[in-house]
């Protein structure tokens, strides 16, 4: 596959973000007291959410910049 | 690759069930390189599409379709090829016919003679391609089975029942299972389930076949389509399944891992939300699939055979294979296969399922007959005048589909809102867990809280399984569905409706224009008058009786090519006079004619032949001034030099303009007329109707600019018309009502077509498009407010009030009848009966003189 490809492009980007969001999730946590399993549990969840929010978000507006 | 001409396809897909199923092939069609446009219909599983075939192909459309978890179902005919001898043989037949535009893919099978084609019926017929094969030199027919896939779009719904069917089978008994199981400790369920039954890993062993069985189709379709980055309902199904479903199985394996522990378990909540979404989806393909009935009741009309005489042999044949100009004999009790005018014979024929009028029309030599109507009692030979997609039938259907696939203006909220649904309650889930994790758990969360309306209390779940449950309750409890089917249902329901009674609507558009008209402008002649003049008063002088004039008048127009010439000599007809042949006579260029009739010297013509002639026709006069007031041509008749009587003649009102007006006006529209004709005649006309607006000497060019003229005061025009001469006015209304026996040019121009001549139809349109318009408001009134209202419960605006908060299941139960009530409410559209057509009409023979409707 080739790096500039439009479906790798968009991965990485909607990847990354998701990561920083759950990342920023987990840093949030760490604030305050709470079990492993609820810092974990959630940041996966907020990972998950935030890739299903971004998919169909990202995809299109490379897809569309790319032409 | 060089751009070609662009081809119109409209393919059935399978599969879609809500508002986000059509962006989602919406856009994977888009995505096909060469489509130009694609508009899907939720309602009628169509999705119209404009591309350009020297760029893409049906396969490449069905491919990317299926790939998104939907499917093109195209009609497929199996066919018995015969005079093939080897391999060449069948590649020449694969090439042939996959290249015809519809085609989307051929298998020719040399050892069974056989052909399997699958093909877009709306670019290429059967037809064409046995034409094709038969063109290659081969035979072909079609084989017995194929017969039986006529219906396409009934058996793509069946095969979603069948399989969602087979799904609930298992989803339900285990469901139900596993939900005694998880109430076992509640209640009064201990004394009758054993303990058992609450066994988390038994229930693990019953939710996953549930999971993985019936809810994996969620789980597949929103993969294929996320990872194109397109959201589907699926998405919210399978995010809510999944999670329900993890929990469960952390908390029956891992009961420490602090999500609630052991007895915070949501198997019931994986297995009855599977349960319930395929229930709603049962459901739906139940009741969507009755919202076209009309319209497969339309196509159910068209015959399959028919029998033709051929080189003076009756030939029984398939009713599609019938050409221009074959002789078609028909039975008493036989449908009529193509269109055609009788050649002999005489029958009475039931056109009602047609044009919508419940009165057998009688049929003799030189009427026409329509296919897909019902030969009542005689036998009679027609010649086929228009055959295949030209016949009346099949334009009736392709307009009905056409309109089907449009999208009315008011919709556009919905789709916007549709479109971002998903992701919008994706974020919001997002928001609400946040929310609840970080705030909400902290500041309210009791031990003593439970689900609502269950005895489930959850007392041992933490801040992360509190906050999943709230944000995968919102997720399930959200329903675009609803929004989604709103319009387009009822529109398929209006202009199926309207296709019953015999009123086409070219789109959503125009159905929702028509029940936003404010201003009706009738033209006169051939619209609110017949169009041609008749025979109305006769007056005669102390010289002979009425009934003489009339005879004379006949005799000496006999042989006349004039039309009012042609009303009088109508008018003795009808009135059972004989008429006889004159003895010699002479047209009177702008005056009238003379002639000589059993020896005397008659004159019939205008004033100016009688003052010419020296006729003293002064007694006449005042009478004649009188009918001249009403609109009417009068003609003086005189007999050797004597005045005898006077003949008037106009063009005589239709059954029901009087009625038709009336009704308008009681529906609070403003009517006028708009003609080409003298005030005084206009006026006339108006005053008979009740018509105070008038337009009248408005030259053909003009009458748009009337037409324009009223929308300028602001309102929502509309014009009736039936000649070339108001097309422009047609186009230039916000809705054009074409008469169905009017001109091909006013048919196609028209927005709104009425197939009988009838002009109570205009009336039964403002009232279906109103009933349909009331039907939208109502549908998308019920859909929003289920989602204003549902998604904050769903969200917990109610827990920190009464420690309560709405359980996964429950939210699927609601979000399923959510939409399952917005096609119920559709439905009973079904039932309507515009109220201008409640009265029923006397069940008399009507006579083939009021006209067949001609081409559409």
């Amino acid at each position: 596959m080739k790096m500039s490809s439009p479906g790798l492009t968009s991965f990485v980007i909607y990847t990354s973000i998701s990561l920083v969001v759950s990342g920023l999730f987990l840093v949030l946590t760490l604030l305050r007291e709470h079990t492993w399993v609820a810092r974990v549990g959630g940041a996966g969840w907020v990972f998950l959410l935030s890739m299903i929010v971004l998919m169909p978000v990202v995809i299109p507006w490379i897809k569309k910049r790319r032409g | 690759m060089s751009r070609g001409e662009l081809k119109k396809a409209n393919l059935t897909v399978g599969g879609m069930t809500c508002a986000s199923c059509v962006v989602h092939v919406e856009e994977a069609l888009k995505g096909v390189s060469g489509v130009s446009q694609a508009t899907v219909n939720l309602a009628t599983s169509r999705a119209a599409v404009e591309y350009d075939p020297a760029q893409t192909s049906l396969a490449e459309m069905k491919k990317a379709v299926g790939e998104i978890g939907y499917e093109v179902v195209l009609d497929s005919a199996q066919l018995q090829v015969t005079g093939m001898t080897c391999a060449a043989c069948v590649e020449k037949i694969e090439h042939g016919v996959g290249d015809l535009p519809g085609v989307a893919k051929v298998v020719v099978n040399l050892a069974a003679g056989s052909a399997r084609v699958e093909y877009d019926s709306s670019l290429t017929s059967l037809a064409e391609i046995k034409k094709t094969i038969r063109e290659l030199g081969y035979e072909a027919e079609e084989m017995a089975e194929g017969q039986a896939a006529l219906d396409r779009e009934r058996e793509a719904r069946q095969r979603e029942i069948r399989r969602q069917r087979n799904n609930m089978l298992l989803a339900w008994p285990i469901g139900f299972l596993v939900m005694v199981g998880t109430f076992q400790p509640y209640w009064f369920f201990p004394s009758i389930v054993p303990a058992w039954m609450n066994n988390k890993v038994f229930l693990f062993l019953l939710t996953t076949p549930i999971v993985f069985g019936p809810g994996r189709q969620f789980f597949i379709n929103s993969w294929n389509g996320l990872k194109r980055g397109l959201t589907d309902m699926n998405l919210l199904y399978a995010t809510g399944i999944g999670a329900a479903y993890l929990i469960a199985v952390i908390n029956t394996f891992w009961p420490e891992a602090g999500f609630g522990g052991r007895e915070a378990t949501f198997y019931e909540a994986a297995a009855l939300l599977t349960a319930f979404i395929i229930l709603g989806r049962y459901l739906e393909a139940i009741t969507r699939g009755r919202t076209s009935e009309a319209i497969r009741r339309l196509m159910k009309l068209q015959p399959r055979r028919a029998r033709v005489l051929r080189q003076g042999q009756e030939l029984d044949i398939p009713a599609e294979e019938v050409q221009v100009d074959d002789l078609v004999l028909i039975r008493p009790g036989e449908a009529i296969p193509v269109d055609g005018m009788v050649l002999e014979g005489y029958s009475a024929v039931d056109q009602s399922m047609v044009t919508g009028e419940s009165i057998p029309v009688e049929k003799k030599a030189g009427d026409e007959v329509i296919g897909g109507t019902l030969n009542k009692t005689g036998a009679f030979k027609f010649r086929a005048t228009r055959v295949g997609r030209e016949t009346m039938l099949a334009q009736i259907i392709k307009l009905v589909e056409e309109a089907q696939t449009t999208k009315a203006p008011i919709q556009a909220l919905a789709d916007k809102v549709a479109g971002h649904f998903i992701l919008g309650v994706h974020t919001l889930a997002l928001l609400v867990f946040l929310f609840w994790f970080f705030l909400g758990y902290g500041a309210w969360f009791s031990p003593e809280s439970r689900l609502i309306l269950t005895p489930y209390l959850l007392t041992g779940m933490g801040v992360f399984g509190f906050s999943l449950l709230v944000s995968m309750t919102v997720l399930i409890i959200s329903c675009p569905c609803a929004v989604g089917l709103a319009t387009p249902s009822a529109v398929m329901a209006g202009t199926g409706k309207g296709a019953e009674y015999g009123i086409l609507f070219k789109g959503a558009d125009v159905l929702e224009g028509t029940a936003r008209l404010q201003t009706i402008i009738f033209d006169k002649t051939g619209t609110l008058t017949r169009g041609e003049p008749s025979v109305t008063d006769v007056v005669a002088a102390s010289l002979l009786g009425e009934t003489e004039v009339l005879q004379m008048a006949a005799v000496v127009e006999k042989n006349s090519e004039h039309p009012l010439g042609e009303a009088i000599v109508k008018g003795a007809r009808a009135r059972g006079l004989s008429i006889a042949d004159a003895e010699s006579f002479q047209a009177l260029p702008g005056m009238g004619v003379e002639a000589r009739v059993n020896g005397g010297a008659v004159l019939l013509g205008n004033r100016k032949l009688m003052s010419e002639r020296h006729v003293p026709v002064d007694d006449l006069l005042s009478e004649a001034e009188r009918l001249e007031g009403e609109g009417k041509t009068v003609m003086f008749v005189a007999r050797d030099g004597r005045p005898a009587g006077l003949i008037a003649v106009a063009d005589t009102l239709r059954e029901n303009s009087g009625q038709a007006v009336k009704e308008l006006k009681k529906l609070g529209i403003k009517v006028a007329m708009l003609t080409g004709d003298n005030k005084r005649t206009a006026e006339a006309i108006a005053r008979k109707l009740g018509i105070e607006r008038v337009m009248a000497e408005v030259l053909p060019g003009d009458k748009a600019r009337e037409v324009k003229k009223l929308q300028s005061e602001g309102l929502k025009v509309a014009m009736v018309g039936d000649g070339i001469n108001d097309a422009p006015a047609l186009a230039q209304a916000d809705v054009g009502i074409a008469i169905g026996s009017g001109s091909d040019v006013a048919k196609e121009t028209g927005h709104v077509i009425l197939i009988k001549d009838d002009l109570l139809d205009v009336v039964a349109a403002i009232q279906v498009g109103r009933q349909t318009l009331r039907l939208i408001k109502q549908n998308l009134g019920w859909a929003f407010g289920y989602n204003i209202l549902a998604i904050p419960l769903g969200a917990g605006l109610l827990y920190p009030f009464l420690a309560q908060v709405v359980s996964p299941e429950l939210a699927a139960l609601l979000m399923a009848t959510s939409s399952l009530s917005v096609t119920l409410n559709t439905l009973r559209m079904s039932g309507y009966v515009p109220p201008i057509r409640r009265t029923k009409p006397p069940t008399v023979m009507r006579t083939a003189e009021a006209p067949v409707p001609a081409r559409i």
